[in-house]
């Protein structure tokens, strides 16, 4: 720890060229000493990554750059309880996996029904209903539209426990082991939570398959 | 090697276009894995391929100002402490409580403590004024009525009454009543100082003394 510390005084001697060239977990350390410089520069490394994965999560744009926001506040407000033991991008990914679950059971709670999901199955997961257009599509931009529509609302009527890890798996590309440790759960949990995901998105998407 | 234990190879695959060796050689000669490798492919390769959104232009401006929010009130953030609130209750609750019980007459004078005045205390122990009982009220107060004399118009069934038996001598050196001075009462509950009523020359007071209480007040003259 007294090691990080001084490379973080070490970056703060070294300006922002030596703010770029430093590790997650050296700007961590400088962030804990005050240092606005090197949140801004975590800031700038990771704000479209973590504002992509809850969109991803959420499908709202809007709510997914606050809950993005929030998840750097509690980066900065928790600086200094941070420990070194994973990697940042794990602990990043963690907390905004946490704001992004919390919103989506508080969606739960208010018991919004989607007009392509009107009806649940027995788990009281939303049952998607996306019936394939069988028109001709005239645009090749509409049909890109149409289909990051479909992947988006397939990935949204998953439930919840399989979808932040087909999400980190498949759209942020993380590793196994550092899903296990964002989600906080075994890689055999996790490597079956992403095979089952898999299947219920290739039974919704069969069509653009 | 089973063919479910090569699509899980499949499934787990960290590219799926980059198989190990012993997999793509099932691959080959298995069409039923094949087909499976195919789909996993093009659905990893869909979901992947969504359009990637980024942060807003103001998304640093906004965090920043939401930071600067979050400071100002971690900087304050005692002042909603549960510490600092129950105590700021128990407070509240301890005042309410002394407002409530002396209004309610806990505190108050009704069962007198014995004590004097600088005034009685300096005089030397009065001896209770003579006092005639008539002899149709035969338990007369423990009244002592320091500073006054005996006078033939005072109306002694105004007061309280006790069965102690009054005395006759009364020292010289009592001021009298006029003379604005302390009567000393002597209660069941203790003695009481009484500061007597001002009076005008040539009138006597007469005393409406309630039992507990520190106050008197002019009834009449005597004439």
């Amino acid at each position: 720890m007294a090691a990080v510390t001084h490379q973080a005084q070490a970056i703060e001697v070294g300006g922002s060229r030596a703010v770029e060239a430093a590790s997650d977990h050296e700007l961590l350390a400088a962030i804990r000493d005050g240092d606005e410089v090197a949140f801004q520069e975590i800031v700038r490394r990771y704000r479209n990554p973590i504002t992509n994965f809850v969109y991803r999560m959420l499908d709202d744009y809007d709510r997914s750059v606050e809950l993005a926001q929030e998840t750097f506040i509690r980066v900065y407000t928790s600086a200094s309880r941070y420990q070194a033991n994973y990697s940042f991008s794990t602990y990043i990914y963690r907390i905004a996996t946490n704001l992004a679950i919390s919103e989506l059971r508080r969606r739960k709670r208010r018991k919004t029904v989607s007009l392509f999901s009107p009806f649940t199955n027995d788990d009281g997961e939303a049952i998607e209903i996306d019936p394939p257009d069988l028109n001709l599509l005239q645009d090749e931009t509409l049909i890109q539209d149409e289909r990051r529509r479909a992947v988006a609302r397939a990935i949204t009527s998953l439930p919840q426990k399989y979808r932040a890890a087909i999400v980190l798996r498949d759209v942020e590309g993380l590793s196994y082991d550092q899903i296990a440790e964002t989600l906080r759960l075994s890689e055999g949990t996790v490597k079956s939570r992403i095979n089952r995901a898999r299947n219920l998105l290739k039974e919704k998407l069969s069509a653009y398959i | 090697m089973s063919c479910k234990y090569i699509q899980k190879r499949i499934d787990e695959a960290d590219k799926p276009d980059l198989l190990p060796f012993d997999v793509s050689e099932h691959i080959g000669v298995c069409v039923d894995c094949q087909r499976f490798a195919t789909e996993r492919t093009a659905l990893r390769a869909l979901v992947a391929a969504g359009s990637r959104v980024t942060a807003p232009m103001n998304f640093d401006a906004v965090l920043k100002a939401r930071l600067a929010e979050v400071k100002t009130r971690r900087s304050f953030w005692w002042l909603g402490s549960p510490a600092l609130l129950r105590l700021g209750a128990a407070t509240a609750g301890v005042v309410v409580a002394v407002f409530v019980v002396q209004f309610t007459g806990l505190f108050s004078n009704n069962v007198e403590t014995p004590e004097r005045s600088p005034l009685s205390e300096a005089a030397p122990r009065p001896v209770p004024a003579p006092f005639v009982n008539p002899p149709a009220n035969p338990a007369p107060p423990p009244v002592t009525i320091a500073g006054a004399r005996d006078h033939a118009n005072t109306k002694p069934s105004r007061l309280r009454r006790s069965g102690i038996p009054v005395e006759s001598a009364m020292p010289a050196s009592f001021m009298t009543a006029e003379d604005g001075g302390v009567v000393l009462l002597r209660g069941r509950n203790g003695d009481m100082d009484v500061q007597m009523p001002t009076v005008s020359v040539g009138a006597q007071p007469l005393l409406y003394v309630t039992a507990g209480q520190r106050t008197t007040r002019t009834v009449g003259t005597s004439f």
